[in-house]
């Protein structure tokens, strides 16, 4: 009888069991956007690629693991090109959710191509992953239905450099900021809050040149020559990376040496900006380290070395930059394969309640995963760098601020 | 408040030799060019091919893209223009033509080279007269900022600038000295009457296409020092600030073109020292205020009125 | 059956029913939505181009001017989306208003003024001067009012006001006054007819129709940048379909859009690097070999096509 029953039991497990495994899916629908083409290419393709990169690593190796199911499930990348266009990408992002039906949407690269992203995922209650959309107005309470993956907010990320100029700086003789940006959302909302930051922290530090330009401007002779008229101690500029090359040019091309000169882009894209202006025009310059220049403690992923290998292996002819971008879309995959293997089903709020869980334990090569209660990126801040000229004449990160991570003293006043 | 003038009379000049090709081929053949920015475009290639591959001065760029785009211009002058000429409303579907046609070019040179941003490096440009420089201006022969009245320029904006006037001067030679150059002036008046006086406006035009494309190519070679860096689809806002130059000089007449310049050049430059977030605006404003307010343009020629 | 009477029910009718159901039987509403926006804006340009000889090269701006009303009127009023969305076709018509004077230029001059002033309303609004009015350059998130099946609606009802307007034009002696006046504005006026006050009747019926649309764009999108609403792909996709498919006509434009935005849309996704190249040899094949058109291949053999 005990027998008989246990034999059924254990026939029921096995049948629930089949079941259980029958309703896997044959593989994972990741849906996602990018722009082969137009002015948001170059910070597009090379996410795009790091992407990929960890599709076809994870398909090799059987495919991703996913706790709903309990097994390896291969996936499948369902990309389309937005050619840098919000309203084809808008359209797409549509196409990817109610006709391809994924199981995962991810946004394109930039605030500009994530935002009609934002609204189309919570309009069909789909969980969006942000992967460089930094759009502070991206993230509100009523809205749960997106998480940034791998840059920090543009309301903090700031933060290293007005820290370093408020408590740092008075002792090195600063008083005097100009702070110039471009206006558009990303780098305006950086200007505010260094605005912000430095009023705050109650230092005595002067703005004495502030000043938005249109994004699109690709000449800054004139309004060198008005900061410089305002003699100030260190020079803030935000704008995208057409414009830091034009402005560092412009710098090189009138001769002028500011004390201090902070870029965004040096640190983001290295190698172009090497390119475009020449590794003396980058030398003392400060920026961000991204994380590709320091070793961050990893427990999940590869590690920098080990993703750097890998990339080359894969992209060989060069084209498409690696650098910070190549490591934030690197960071989205890892996130996306962790919460599967821990999230009990495909259920879009089980998957944000898998992606809140790991902020805060989850340590790849891009840094600490910490989000705030609205989905917005606190983690991952990328230290204050100074660049200087290695034993090559080539470019070599110095960190300098916040102090624990710091790798040497800067060089200021520029000589 | 002296430099921002020099420095837009720079910068202004630059933008003359930008709109002198537009002025000319629209001018003579009622021909709106909306490729124009994507030939400067090309002419930037062409002085990036010359000095990544071959490593010469830029410089060099000038000629060649000159010669290469006039034939060019030549060639697609027999091809599309001929047919344009017979429709109905020539004037407006080449506006569609030639759009179409800067998609054509815009989408082949993203093909072929990608959408990363190039430059050359600003000292390499007319590095190879740097020693005659130093010889009359005084100074090292380094190449580095030009000094005018004691403020400092970049190097690559006084030989632009110097190319400009150059330029502008041959083809105003090129229009009241020489024979073809009257009869381009002819058609660009009364066209109708220049056909009927036996003259053929056909080649009159396509030397104005060539040298129109060429002229654009040469402003091209300059584009990587004026602008910082260009990508394939940096044309289409050097088009429409063409326009602006072109209009705001009068039409047809290149000394025009050149006042037009300057006055941009100055206006953007003010407006970037006062009124700094507003420097996009103006270009649109001029035109509007000179459509409006003397469609003749400054030198005032040709009004075309409803 | 008047002929408005029966063109209406037999070509606007059809197209108009179709639009309602499909959203319930294919799911990509957004393509939809697009649809029916081209489709306005098509026709909107046949207004004015098709039937006053005008090409409103800058047409987007009253697209963005009547987005952006939309915005204003729900952020600072909370007022409910229909009023916002009509208040958006006021602020356009307003804005043809001021622009009545580039109505006195003709030809080109007047497009590229047309685009000036289009470029001009975007930077202003883009401006962060203005940011506490329109949010310049960061982007208009509204809450509140987001339903698209409405927005789809609202653009279906649009449409059908749109389609009333140009049966109207094909078929009253209003609207062949507007072609005399296209052809041959003096003698049309010599005639007795009022060139300026058909041409700005058109004008602004023109501009209604764009800022109509726009309204109920950012209706739908409720997430927008200035560029998107003011993108120079809407002026050049409107003027490409309606020329393609033929002006002056009611169902030349419908054409134009089912075509090329259909061929748009589907190799959109499968060669993107070459569309623009495909794209750009169509508008240029367009102009050279069929520059009147689609619907002129059935107008040659004497067939009437309204």
């Amino acid at each position: 009888m005990i027998g008989k029953a246990s034999a059924a039991l254990a026939a029921m497990m096995m049948l629930a069991t089949q079941a259980y495994a029958a309703d896997a899916p044959s593989e994972i629908k990741i849906g996602t956007l990018y722009a082969s083409s137009g002015r948001y290419a170059s910070i597009s393709m090379p996410v795009h690629s790091a992407i990929k990169l960890w599709v076809d690593q994870k398909n090799a190796e059987g495919g991703v693991y996913v706790k709903a199911f309990d097994k390896k499930i291969p996936i499948k990348l369902v990309a389309y090109d937005d050619q840098s266009n919000t309203a084809t990408a808008a359209t797409l992002y549509n196409q990817l959710v109610t006709q391809d039906k994924v199981d995962l949407l991810v946004a394109d690269s930039g605030s500009v191509l994530t935002a009609p992203a934002v609204t189309i995922a919570r309009d069909h209650k789909m969980f969006l992953f942000d992967q460089t959309g930094t759009g502070a107005s991206f993230f509100s309470k009523d809205n749960p239905y997106i998480a940034l993956m791998a840059d920090p907010v543009s309301t903090i990320w700031p933060k290293p450099v007005a820290d370093f100029i408020t408590h740092d700086g008075p002792g090195l003789g600063i008083k005097k900021v100009a702070l110039l940006y471009s206006t558009n959302e990303f780098t305006g909302t950086q200007a505010n809050a260094v605005r912000k930051f430095i009023k705050e922290s109650g230092a005595p530090i002067e703005i004495v040149y502030d000043q938005g330009v249109p994004t699109e401007t690709t000449n800054y002779t004139v309004i060198i020559n008005n900061i410089q008229a305002k003699q100030p101690d260190a020079v803030i500029h935000l704008g995208y990376a057409p414009n830091d090359i034009a402005f560092l040019r412009n710098v090189q091309d009138v001769g002028v040496k500011f004390k201090m000169l902070f870029c965004i882009y040096p640190g983001l894209e290295t190698e172009l900006l090497e390119k475009n202006v020449g590794a003396k025009g980058l030398q003392h310059v400060f920026t961000y380290v991204p994380p590709q220049e320091l070793e961050y403690p990893v427990n999940f992923g590869m590690k920098m070395a080990d993703f750097r290998k890998a990339w080359d292996e894969k992209y060989k002819d060069g084209k498409i930059e690696f650098g910070f971008n190549s490591v934030a879309g690197y960071t989205t995959a890892l996130v996306i394969e962790k919460t599967l293997s821990v999230a009990t089903s495909l259920d879009q709020m089980e998957l944000r309640k898998a992606v809140f869980s790991l902020s805060g334990n989850l340590k790849t090569l891009d840094g600490t995963f910490a989000l705030d209660e609205m989905g917005g990126q606190i983690g991952e801040l990328t230290p204050l760098g100074q660049l200087e000229l290695n034993e090559h004449g080539h470019i070599k990160f110095v960190s300098i601020y916040p102090h624990e991570t710091a790798t040497g003293k800067p060089v200021y006043p520029r000589p | 408040m002296l430099y921002p003038l020099i420095a837009g009379v720079l910068f202004g000049l630059y933008f003359s030799l930008v709109g002198i090709g537009l002025n000319l081929v629209f001018g003579v053949m009622r021909i709106v060019n909306l490729a124009h920015g994507d030939f400067l475009m090309l002419g930037a290639f062409v002085a990036f091919g010359i000095y990544t591959a071959a490593g010469l001065d830029p410089l060099v760029g000038v000629p060649i893209a000159f010669a290469l785009f006039c034939v060019a211009g030549l060639l697609l002058y027999w091809i599309l223009v001929p047919r344009l000429q017979r429709a109905r409303d020539p004037e407006m579907l080449s506006f569609i033509l030639f759009f179409g046609f800067s998609q054509v070019i815009e989408a082949l040179t993203t093909i072929v080279f990608g959408t990363s941003e190039r430059s050359i490096p600003s000292r390499e440009l007319a590095n190879s007269l740097s020693g005659v420089r130093a010889a009359i201006f005084g100074g090292e022969a380094t190449n580095g900022p030009f000094q005018i009245f004691g403020l400092s320029f970049p190097a690559s904006w006084v030989v632009a600038a110097t190319v400009s006037v150059i330029a502008i001067g041959c083809v105003y030679l090129y229009l009241y000295r020489t024979r073809l150059g009257t009869l381009t002036r002819a058609v660009m008046s009364r066209r109708e009457e220049a056909i009927a006086t036996g003259i053929n406006v056909d080649r009159v035009s396509a030397a104005a296409f060539g040298i129109g494309l060429g002229l654009a190519a040469v402003a091209g070679v300059f584009a990587p020092f004026m602008f910082g860096s260009f990508t394939p689809a940096f044309g289409i806002d050097a088009t429409v600030t063409s326009f602006v130059v072109v209009v705001l000089g009068s039409l047809g007449n290149p000394l025009g073109t050149a006042l037009g310049g300057v006055v941009y050049g100055v206006s953007y430059m003010l407006v970037q020292t006062y009124l700094s977030s507003w420097a996009d605006l103006l270009p649109y404003v001029l035109l509007i205020a000179i459509l409006l307010l003397r469609p003749s343009g400054l030198l005032g020629r040709r009004v075309r009125v409803a | 059956m008047p002929d408005t009477l029966r063109h209406y029910l037999f070509i606007a009718v059809p197209l108009l029913v179709v639009l309602a159901v499909l959203p319930s039987v294919y799911n990509n509403h957004l393509l939809l939505f697009n649809f029916v926006i081209f489709f306005i804006l098509a026709q909107g340009v046949n207004i004015i181009y098709g039937f006053t000889g005008y090409l409103p090269f800058g047409y987007v701006g009253f697209f963005g001017a009547g987005a952006y009303g939309f915005a204003l009127m729900v952020m600072h009023l909370n007022s409910p989306a229909p009023v916002a969305v009509l208040a958006g076709g006021l602020v356009a018509v307003v804005l043809g208003l001021i622009l009545t004077p580039l109505l006195r230029l003709a030809g080109a001059y007047f497009s590229i003024a047309n685009l000036a002033a289009a470029l001009a309303v975007l930077h202003l609004i883009a401006n962060p001067a203005l940011e506490s009015i329109t949010k310049g350059p960061y982007g208009v998130a509204l809450n509140g009012t987001f339903n698209p099946t409405w927005a789809y609606a609202g653009a279906v009802l649009i449409l059908a006001l749109t389609l009333g307007i140009v049966v109207y034009l094909k078929n009253s002696s209003f609207g062949l006054a507007l072609q005399a006046v296209r052809e041959d504005s003096f003698s049309a006026s010599m005639s007795g007819v009022n060139v300026v006050k058909m041409r700005t009747i058109a004008w602004l019926a023109s501009a209604l129709v764009a800022g109509l649309a726009g309204g109920v764009f950012a209706w739908y999108v409720s997430v927008f940048y200035p560029d998107n609403v003011f993108s120079a792909d809407f002026s050049i996709f409107a003027i490409v379909f309606a020329l393609f498919g033929g002006v002056a006509t009611i169902c030349g434009p419908l054409i134009g859009v089912i075509i090329l935005y259909g061929i748009y849309n589907l190799i959109g996704f499968t060669t993107p690097q070459y569309f623009q190249l495909i794209y750009g040899l169509l508008i240029m094949g367009l102009v050279l070999f069929l520059p009147a058109g689609l619907v002129s291949l059935a107008t040659r053999r004497g067939w009437n096509v309204p």
